[in-house]
């Protein structure tokens, strides 16, 4: 058994492939990551071999491959995470069935915000700079709190060394729709300070795939990120890491109403700042204070013909977090992590009536200990406070049993959950063309009373609002491991989640106009299951495939029993009469697809120095909307029609650093217009790069 | 022996031919009456004035089930205005524009087919149309219809079944097959063009009381 120490783990660390020469091979066919350290799992750097948490690594080396530049693109063609379109155009991450809004995305450990309709915008994110993509799926509050519902995403970004060689890095990218990506990486360290700096530019014509002559599918944008970073080693025991992160987005916003055009602009502003301090006084004790800020402001406008303001909407957002740290080491292995912190967070957007706090404090605790050569334990909670709502306890069990050097299993029991949003609970709206009201938990009742005072309500509902809005809750099985032999590696994991108090909106009063007034309740149980298996084979050091499959199936448990009681009808559209359906009849949750499968294959030929990659994905069939109109979806419902993608890059090293890469995306130009917004056909591209 | 035989056949045959005829009867009620069939009304037009952020106006579109037509005078069972449906019993709502309540009509509303509504509601869920409301709830997922914000389709929500007990105290039952003109396949429609306000339904009048 090979010894760990904390040397050997920060050597491993650093020597992990992010800038790759054309004569290092070998590192971008390995095929397996049980060797590699990942962090995100436990907080602590781990062997996956032995991480009892089923975790996933995207390296940088096959981002680089790939040839992709958004991580909404990388992040597709990973077995068990989907992606899905989200209110407003982008797209967000489904794991294990869950949906988008109930997976943290963390950027070196600390948090994105800015869900201003619950979801986040993958394609806010730029790869250039991404060292490697740790996921962990299933529930891990019991270490991130609120939101790690379904798993965790962090990015880790590149990070200088103090080796005295300046490392300079570039690549500008050309594409279909008039596509343009530009990156440039610089940095360098020298004896106690390095610094790196990385930007990049992205703008695009965006695409069309309606009849419509005056709006597209996705309109013109352009958006540019720059991150410098500072690190700054005092001594072998005290290393300091400063970051600011700049992202600016603007896009063309247009819209038709009653037959009007109008035009205007949607921007968004981001500035991330985070100070980190390692202190390790100890070989056995390290510290780390970590100081996070972030704020986000989205402004959106539309003018009419004339130009003049027709609406305009606000979103301004800032979270502080500062969290200290501790890893205590007993023995060789084992280690004691604790940490406390405080959320702080305030929101201040048009649909509010006035800004709203979000405060919280927090305290966790982990152990995992090493028993004898085959086992390992680890054991969390955290405890969160909140000022809104109920605080959370959450804990996690998990346990890695290495049958030999080639077999391991894991077992892991966790709570998750997601604390009732800022617009859940404070949001004031009417939609102006239809008329209907929604208003957040905490104001429903004061709103309602005013809105019964202007005479606009015909009748209401009697709701409860005195005990506060709960927060979503899960409770996460994960059952799994690998097999590896010879060229084969095998990765496994069975899911079930439980999740209760899912938040969605329900009638409260009528109003005189005919429309309804809503308000967010506490309403589903849901459950998903499913299994995922992931293999490579490696057939020499030129050539690997893998392949990835998952089967999900995730339902409502309150559709069960009303199909069960006889309470689901849909209407047969030949003869338009009602029928009963029965639990067999139901499908399950929207836009959540039964199987979805990939294949990879990657080969070079060293002595030209140059390598493809080819990737196909499958997704099975899905509901996006419930077409017979009786609230579930069934098998009677339409369904968007299941489909393969395909992608694929070669990439061609020349001397002196430079390198060029050619490629297409979705290569043979699927398109479901009707139904797919984020699929626009071929997109091919053409890429130069130069490094020293 | 044969004589006896065939006589017993005699008896036995018209008896038992009597019993097969009677369990052709789907009225289980013995009366031997004809079967209740069910009718499907096309194209009812009920335009409905203003509407969004105006109050609502115009006539209502009322219909009489036993004469199976719209109708102008006193005897109509329901009503139709745009997506609001009224009844004629109870007192008036106090909407712009609505007829006078001149019978005692009622309505239960069952979740069922069709064809699974065999017997009446129990009298206690029987609503009529009051001061400030409606017998037959308004909005979209209350009442008869669900509106998909995202594609804006208008669908009759499937299973819901309307017992009415009409102006003269018979008994319908009901079902909305479509609000839009013709009532094509949903598949086929195109919700911002095809015209609405054009109801079609499914009925059953039972005039001689009891169930279905």
């Amino acid at each position: 058994m090979m010894k760990i120490n904390i040397k050997m783990l920060a050597v491993g660390v650093v020597a992990l492939p992010f800038l790759t020469k054309a004569q290092e091979q070998k590192d971008t066919l390995n095929t397996n990551d049980i060797n590699e350290v990942v962090v995100t799992g436990t907080l602590t750097e781990r062997y996956m071999a032995t991480l009892p948490v089923p975790t996933q690594l995207i390296t940088g080396e096959s981002i680089r491959k790939s040839g992709l530049s958004r991580l909404s693109e990388v992040i597709q063609e990973q077995t068990g995470l989907i992606t899905v379109p989200d209110y407003g155009g982008g797209e967000g991450i489904q794991i294990q069935g869950m949906d988008a809004a109930y997976v943290m995305i963390l950027v070196d450990g600390e948090p994105l915000i800015g869900r201003t309709a619950g979801t986040l915008d993958l394609s806010r994110i730029s790869v250039n700079n991404i060292d490697r993509i740790e996921v962990v799926k299933g529930a891990s509050s019991s270490l991130y709190g609120s939101e790690a519902l379904a798993g965790v995403v962090n990015i880790i970004t590149k990070d200088p060394e103090h080796n005295g060689k300046p490392s300079f890095s570039s690549g500008f990218k050309l594409g279909s729709f008039n596509t343009h990506d530009a990156s440039v990486n610089f940095e360098y360290g020298k004896n106690k300070i390095a610094f790196g700096i990385y930007g990049n530019y992205y703008d695009s014509d965006g695409y069309n795939l309606s009849e419509n002559k005056f709006t597209q599918t996705v309109e013109p944008f352009r958006n540019f990120t720059i991150t410098p970073k500072v690190k700054i080693r005092f001594s072998d025991k005290l290393n300091l890491t400063a970051k600011t992160r700049f992202y600016n987005s603007a896009q063309d916003y247009k819209a038709q109403v009653s037959d009007e055009n109008y035009q205007g602009k949607s921007k968004v502003n981001e500035v991330n700042y985070s100070l980190l301090l390692n202190h390790q006084p100890s070989e056995r004790l390290k510290f780390t204070y970590n100081l996070f800020a972030t704020h986000f402001k989205a402004n959106e406008f539309l003018n009419d013909v004339q130009e003049s303001l027709f609406e305009e909407s606000d979103y301004n957002q800032w979270f502080f977090r500062p969290e200290v740290r501790s890893h205590y080491k007993v023995g060789k292995k084992n280690e004691i992590t604790a940490g406390v912190g405080v959320n702080s967070e305030n929101l201040d957007r048009s649909m509010f009536e006035s800004k709203a706090k979000l405060n919280s404090e927090y305290v966790f605790g982990q152990f995992e200990w090493f028993i004898k050569d085959k086992w390992n334990v680890l054991a969390g909670f955290r405890y969160d406070h909140h000022n809104q709502y109920k605080s959370q306890i959450s804990p996690k069990l998990a346990v890695n049993y290495r049958w030999t050097d080639n077999y391991s299993m894991k077992a892991s029991i966790g709570y998750g959950y997601k604390a009732p949003d800022l617009r859940q609970l404070y949001l004031d709206f009417t939609n102006s063309t239809i008329g209907y009201t929604v208003l957040g938990y905490n104001i429903a009742e004061a709103k309602l009373q005013e809105l019964k005072n202007q005479g606009q309500i015909l009748n209401s509902y009697n709701f409860d609002f005195s005990e506060p809005l709960k927060p979503e809750s899960s409770f996460n099985i994960n059952l799994g491991g690998y097999y590896k032999k010879g060229k084969w590696f095998l990765n496994y994991n069975f899911f079930y989640n439980d999740i209760t108090n899912l938040i969605d909106n329900k009638v409260i009063a009528q109003k005189t106009n005919g429309q309804n007034v809503f308000s967010y309740f506490n309403i589903h149980k849901i459950f998903t299951y499913g299994a995922e298996l992931s293999a490579s084979y490696r057939v020499n050091s030129h050539l690997n495939f893998s392949a990835g499959y998952q089967y999900l199936v995730a339902k409502d448990k309150s559709v069960i029993a009303s199909l069960r009681d006889g309470e689901v009808f849909a209407r047969d559209p030949e003869t338009q009469n009602s029928f009963k359906l029965k639990p067999s009849d139901y499908f399950g949750l929207l836009n959540r697809s039964r199987h979805t499968a990939n294949f990879k294959v990657n080969y070079t030929w060293p002595s030209i120095g140059t390598s493809v990659s080819a990737r196909v994905f499958y997704r099975s069939k899905y509901g996006q909307l419930d077409s017979n109109n009786n609230d579930i979806i069934d098998d009677f419902d339409r369904f968007v029609n299941g489909y393969f993608l395909t992608n694929l890059a070669i990439t061609k090293d020349f001397q002196h650093g430079i390198s060029f890469q050619v490629g297409a995306n979705n290569l043979f130009n699927y398109t479901d217009k009707a139904n797919i917004s984020t699929l626009p056909g071929i997109q091919v591209f053409g890429k130069v790069m130069y490094q020293f | 022996m044969n004589k006896q035989f065939l006589m017993k056949l005699g008896v036995i045959l018209p008896v038992l031919l009597l019993f097969w005829s009677c369990s052709r009867d789907s009225n289980n009620d013995g009366s031997g009456e004809p079967n209740l069939e069910a009718v499907t009304y096309k194209n009812l037009h009920a335009p409905q004035l203003g509407g969004r952020g105006e109050p609502a106006s115009g006539d209502f579109t009322k219909f009489n089930f036993s004469n199976n037509t719209i109708v102008t005078g006193d005897d109509w069972d329901i009503a139709f205005r745009g997506t609001t449906i009224i009844v004629n019993g109870g007192a008036e709502i106090g909407l712009e524009d609505e007829p006078e309540r001149t019978g005692d009509a009622a309505v239960s509303i069952v979740n069922n087919t069709l064809d699974g509504v065999k017997n009446l509601p129990a009298d206690s869920t029987f609503k009529q149309d009051a001061a400030d409301t409606y017998a037959i709830p308004t909005g979209s997922g209350n009442s008869w219809y669900s509106y998909n914000m995202e594609n804006h389709m208008i669908t009759p929500v499937a299973g819901k079944i309307f017992v009415v007990r009409t102006h003269d105290g018979k008994y319908a039952k009901f079902e909305i097959i479509s609000y839009y003109q013709d009532a094509p396949d949903p598949a086929d429609l195109d919700p911002l063009t095809t015209p609405t306000e054009y109801y079609t339904f499914r009925y059953v009048y039972q005039p001689n009381g009891g169930g279905f």
